[in-house]
């Protein structure tokens, strides 16, 4: 067993006769995980599984080796934000934190100073001392966050951790999100915004109706989805050239002019033997002045994968 | 896959013993509690009436004043310690009408549950905490005044009324003690199950004062006596007379009254179960 993973074998979890997920192997290595997927696709419930608040029907997880049903060392490894505001009532922000603190053992004075920590790490100690009631949804998440990662876990586990947010503290939660990953930690986060997964991810997990649908890095699970050409935008002086030049090739089914005409739209069935015949034909006059592939973003894996729709 | 490198360090220092853990979510309550007026009024009265028993044991070592002021002698007995737990277990029933709604419906609707349930804290130990909400405030008007009482009534009497009474003292403590963690459990029960804070002091409420009109309903109707059980009054009044040896004229069988409270204490202890969870399925 790899003790810097979080794995699970063969897990599955019932509501009663609902389906909550089914038959999830995984082994998530540190790094940022994005988990995303339609509503009801299990998202929550993998999490819960993860940060051992349920427990499987069958299979097993182990969290950096610990078994969830071992709460006094997995809680100590696991920082969890809810999806849903969830507080108790009447308390302020710093009240919060440092009381759930306490219950995980810390003696008062630590637990003040890593309240204050905290706090600071969210640009939430001016209104530290408010109640929690006041807040606005930015600063609520903002304290979400904080009591997550108050007791410094090795395994952040995020639901939703970026809605709300306006865009400078999204960046800086973001920031946040790269510097425990690059300590060797693991932050997993659900969320619904897809151009973020691609930014921060360094693998992603999609799900539906409680499967697993596709896991990894994004290039490696767009490079198998072989129902639909890959993507590659070619930026150039001479797109008309190019594009008769490059639709001879046998695995290229469709070549688009770009709407601005500086450039083509490509779509090829061999990716990699389309970049090797592009070396070449870079040789010539094009003007070749960019090649980005165009569709291997979370987005477009979801659409293939889950339906356009849900996308959205 | 990035190469991460591995700077992360646990914490290492000191913690707190494992078993005081579950009185920090007590804590805030206490707070909230104390600054509620109310509370404290209710509390100060709850008072009055273990202070007249106080003076009422005090004279009652004294015949010769009691001779003077034209009244008969009497004796500190069970009937004594009956209606002090009579006068008392009402009050604080009102006491856990008023406190306990909101002390698990509150983290209910908040959500707060999965937040403490994710860190090393168990659901038996957020019981624990809220029953050391509730626990103090009722001992101290309760038990302990019991216990006072007859403390103040061995110091000014002959040891050989100590030694022939002292399971007078044990029963008036075991009776306000056994009111005591039952009303707390019906407290927790029902702040668990009831959102609503006032709906669940009504209902609290309901099941004291209603239970004696659904226990006369039922033996009226049914030709019954037994429609009593369902009288939580009647039913501890008998438990109490027990343990007191005092008749207080209860035809319901002590055994009976026994299993009633067993029966309530478990419905509440599966009502516990099945709330107090880390999350909730929404239909």
């Amino acid at each position: 067993m790899n003790v810097d993973h979080i794995t699970f074998d063969n897990v599955s979890r019932f509501y009663g006769e609902v389906l909550g997920v089914n038959r999830v192997t995984l082994s998530i290595p540190p790094g940022i995980t994005s988990l995303v997927g339609p509503n009801g696709s299990g998202k929550t419930t993998l999490l819960n599984l993860m940060s051992g608040l349920i427990h499987p029907t069958e299979g097993t997880i182990h969290v950096l080796g610990i078994e969830p049903r071992d709460p006094r060392k997995m809680f100590r490894a696991v920082g969890y934000s809810t999806q849903f505001d969830s507080f108790p009532r009447g308390t302020t922000g710093r009240q919060f934190i440092y009381s759930f603190l306490r219950l995980f053992g810390y003696p008062s004075a630590t637990a003040s100073t890593m309240t204050a920590e905290a706090l600071d790490m969210v640009h939430l100690t001016d209104a530290a001392d408010r109640k929690i009631a006041g807040y606005s949804k930015g600063m609520r998440q903002r304290v979400k966050l904080a009591q997550a990662i108050a007791h410094d876990p090795q395994v952040l586990v995020l639901d939703e951790p970026l809605n709300g947010l306006d865009p400078l503290v999204r960046a800086e939660t973001l920031n946040l999100f790269r510097k425990y990953a690059s300590q060797g930690r693991h932050v997993f986060v659900s969320t619904h915004i897809l151009h973020e997964v691609d930014m921060i991810s360094d693998q992603f997990i999609l799900m539906s109706n409680g499967y697993v649908v596709a896991e990894g890095q994004i290039q490696d699970v767009r490079s198998e989805i072989r129902d639909h050409p890959m993507q590659v935008t070619i930026r150039c002086k001479q797109p008309h050239g190019l594009a008769s030049k490059v639709f001879e090739m046998d695995h290229v089914v469709e070549v688009r002019l770009h709407p601005d005409g500086k450039g083509v739209l490509v779509l090829t069935r061999a990716a990699d033997l389309f970049y090797r015949q592009l070396n070449h034909i870079a040789m010539e006059d094009f003007g070749i002045e960019s090649i980005a592939p165009a569709d291997d973003t979370v987005k477009s894996v979801y659409e293939y994968l889950i339906g356009e729709d849900s996308a959205r | 896959m990035a190469v991460y490198k591995l700077t992360y360090k646990s914490y290492e220092g000191e913690s707190t013993p494992a078993w005081s853990r579950f009185l920090v979510p007590a804590r805030f309550n206490y707070a909230k509690l104390t600054s509620i007026r109310f509370l404290m009024l209710f509390m100060t009265v709850s008072m009055f009436y273990p202070i007249y028993g106080a003076i009422y044991v005090y004279l009652s070592a004294n015949p010769s004043f009691l001779a003077t002021m034209g009244f008969m002698p009497f004796e500190i007995d069970g009937k004594f310690f009956f209606t002090f737990c009579q006068v008392q277990g009402t009050l604080s029933y009102l006491l856990v009408a008023f406190i306990s709604p909101s002390l698990v419906s509150w983290d209910i609707s908040n959500g707060a549950l999965q937040l403490y349930f994710c860190r090393p804290f168990s659901r038996l130990e957020y019981v624990l905490g809220k029953l050391a909400v509730i626990l103090p405030l009722l001992s101290i008007i309760t038990w302990i005044p019991a216990l006072i009482l007859f403390g103040i009534k061995s110091s000014i009497s002959e040891w050989s009324w100590t030694t022939e009474n002292w399971w007078l003292g044990r029963s008036a403590v075991l009776s306000m003690m056994l009111w005591c963690v039952l009303l707390s459990l019906i407290g927790l029960a029902i702040s668990s199950t009831v959102k609503r804070r006032v709906a669940a002091a009504a209902v609290i409420l309901c099941l004291y004062f209603g239970g004696a009109g659904l226990a006369g309903a039922i033996n009226l109707v049914m030709g019954i006596e037994s429609g009593a059980l369902f009288d939580l009054a009647k039913v501890v009044e008998t438990i109490w007379a027990d343990l007191l040896r005092f008749d207080s004229g209860s035809s319901m069988t002590v055994w009976s009254a026994w299993i009633t409270l067993a029966i309530l204490a478990a419905i509440c202890l599966w009502l516990l179960n099945r709330r107090i969870r880390s999350f909730e399925v929404i239909k």
